[in-house]
């Protein structure tokens, strides 16, 4: 499934709107990202309302520096960039969030081997199987900001290396907070799972 | 390798992204771990929740209105020799969109071969999961309703199951870059899915003459599936089954009829 979305989602190749193109030209490809970048703002803020505002500054902020997109590079992934700049700078400083921190709000160990020994039978991991969706957007919704970004940029079909840009961090970074997020989303899928059985 | 050294290899083992030499002890480790074998299961299960039961959120349609409204349109360009020859196309065109009216329809599948790729790679992903329907249900009187809160439109399905195609859930679901409801009617033992999606933006093909329901639709065939293709309002329909196409057409009618 991840490799037919990124399949489905090529590059988008620029090659006239930068000689002699326009914002216009740029804006028509841009706007077809609309519910992509939505989706992403509604996870990070939380809020339809604030969603829709943070797509808007979005566009307001790729339409002002349009003319710094480089022909060639993935355009959804300039628009994460800008998006999740945008989150940062407009929600981390105003609401002083305290889920919107670092990765560190992650329990570290959750990505240790014992911990991650919890599906100790059949049932468990049948449960696994089962569980629904707003149990995993529940889940989702504890992560940290960069954790959460972390697994929804890597749904996306991004590359590392794109989900490295957007992020301004390393690859070898990416990889870890990947790992760590997926590590703790399965913790509190795992207590989703006890509290039922009880 | 060990337990602590292939764990953290695990989804892109899944992913299928490792080096063949790596890959082979790591595929090595968990046929014969059952520890790693069942971390390795679990991994799946959550890419798989991840991918399709993570409700996703599509732009109001209000915003993206709003979005397209406040970006510039294109700017004119310098004309080009294309615009001089332009006069002398237009006829020409307008005879080749004559002749693509009455060829077979077949031949048109060409003009949305997204669409259709995509419809039946999604009937595929239901047929082949453990899980495909989020309601399971009597009748569409129990199903449309749970769609309230979990899509941005309302999913219009006039048709409610009968005996003959019994209703046997729904889910949401993703049709190319957008939220779908799915639903699921079988005819015998076949599997027929439905797709409801807001319809614009989509590259669908000019209405084919084949009347469903009071619709212009458009039914191709790809790898061995029929597909039906349709639009009403701002909604589109895309109905898959390997059932036969006239049956197929017929259920298609029935749920246009009053769509």
């Amino acid at each position: 499934m991840r490799s037919e979305k990124a399949d489905r989602e090529p590059r988008q190749r620029w090659r006239g709107w930068r000689n002699g193109g326009t914002a216009g030209a740029l804006g028509h490809e841009a706007l077809a990202y609309a519910d992509t970048l939505y989706n992403l703002a509604r996870y990070l803020t939380g809020s339809p309302t604030d969603a829709e505002d943070l797509v808007q500054e979005t566009y307001a902020r790729a339409l002002q520096a349009a003319h710094q997109f480089t022909a060639g590079t993935n355009l959804k992934a300039w628009l994460f960039r800008i998006l999740r700049n945008a989150f940062i700078s407009r929600y981390r400083r105003e609401r002083h969030n305290p889920t919107v921190g670092g990765l560190d709000t992650v329990d570290p160990t959750a990505q240790g081997l014992d911990q991650r020994e919890w599906l100790r039978g059949d049932a468990e991991l049948d449960r696994l199987w089962a569980i629904v969706g707003e149990e995993i957007e529940r889940a989702l919704m504890t992560l940290s900001e960069e954790a959460r970004t972390a697994v929804l940029l890597d749904l996306e079909g991004l590359s590392e290396a794109e989900v490295a840009e957007i992020m301004g961090c390393a690859i070898g970074t990416v990889k870890s907070r990947l790992a760590r997020a997926r590590a703790a989303l399965r913790v509190e899928l795992r207590d989703y799972a006890t509290k039922e059985a009880r | 390798m060990t337990c602590r050294e292939v764990r953290p290899l695990l989804l892109d083992h899944e992913r299928g992204t490792l080096a063949p030499e790596i890959e082979r002890d790591v595929e090595g480790h968990v046929q014969r771990c059952p520890a790693c074998a069942r971390e390795e299961a679990a991994e799946r299960a959550l890419t798989q929740g991840l991918e399709q039961r993570l409700p996703r959120y599509a732009a109001p349609i209000a915003l993206a209105r709003r979005l397209r409204s406040q970006w510039p349109a294109e700017a004119r360009r310098a004309p080009s020799r294309w615009h001089r020859w332009r006069r002398a196309l237009v006829p020409a065109l307008a005879v080749a969109a004559g002749l693509l009216m009455i060829l077979p329809l077949s031949d048109r599948e060409r003009a949305t071969p997204g669409m259709v790729t995509e419809a039946v790679n999604d009937h595929l992903r239901i047929l082949s999961s453990h899980h495909p329907l989020d309601i399971e249900s009597g009748g569409m009187h129990q199903v449309k309703p749970w769609f309230e809160g979990r899509l941005d439109f309302a999913p219009v399905v006039p048709f409610l199951g009968d005996a003959e195609f019994p209703l046997r859930g729904g889910a949401v679901g993703y049709y190319l870059d957008r939220r779908a409801a799915v639903f699921v009617f079988t005819r015998r033992l076949h599997e027929i899915s439905l797709f409801v999606f807001r319809a614009p933006g989509l590259p669908w093909p000019s209405p084919g003459p084949q009347l469903v329901g009071g619709c212009r639709a458009t039914s191709t065939t790809s790898r061995g599936f029929n597909v039906i293709l349709w639009r009403e309002g701002e909604l589109g329909y895309a109905l898959v089954s390997e059932l036969d196409l006239t049956e197929l057409t017929q259920l298609a009618a029935m749920i246009a009829a009053g769509a």
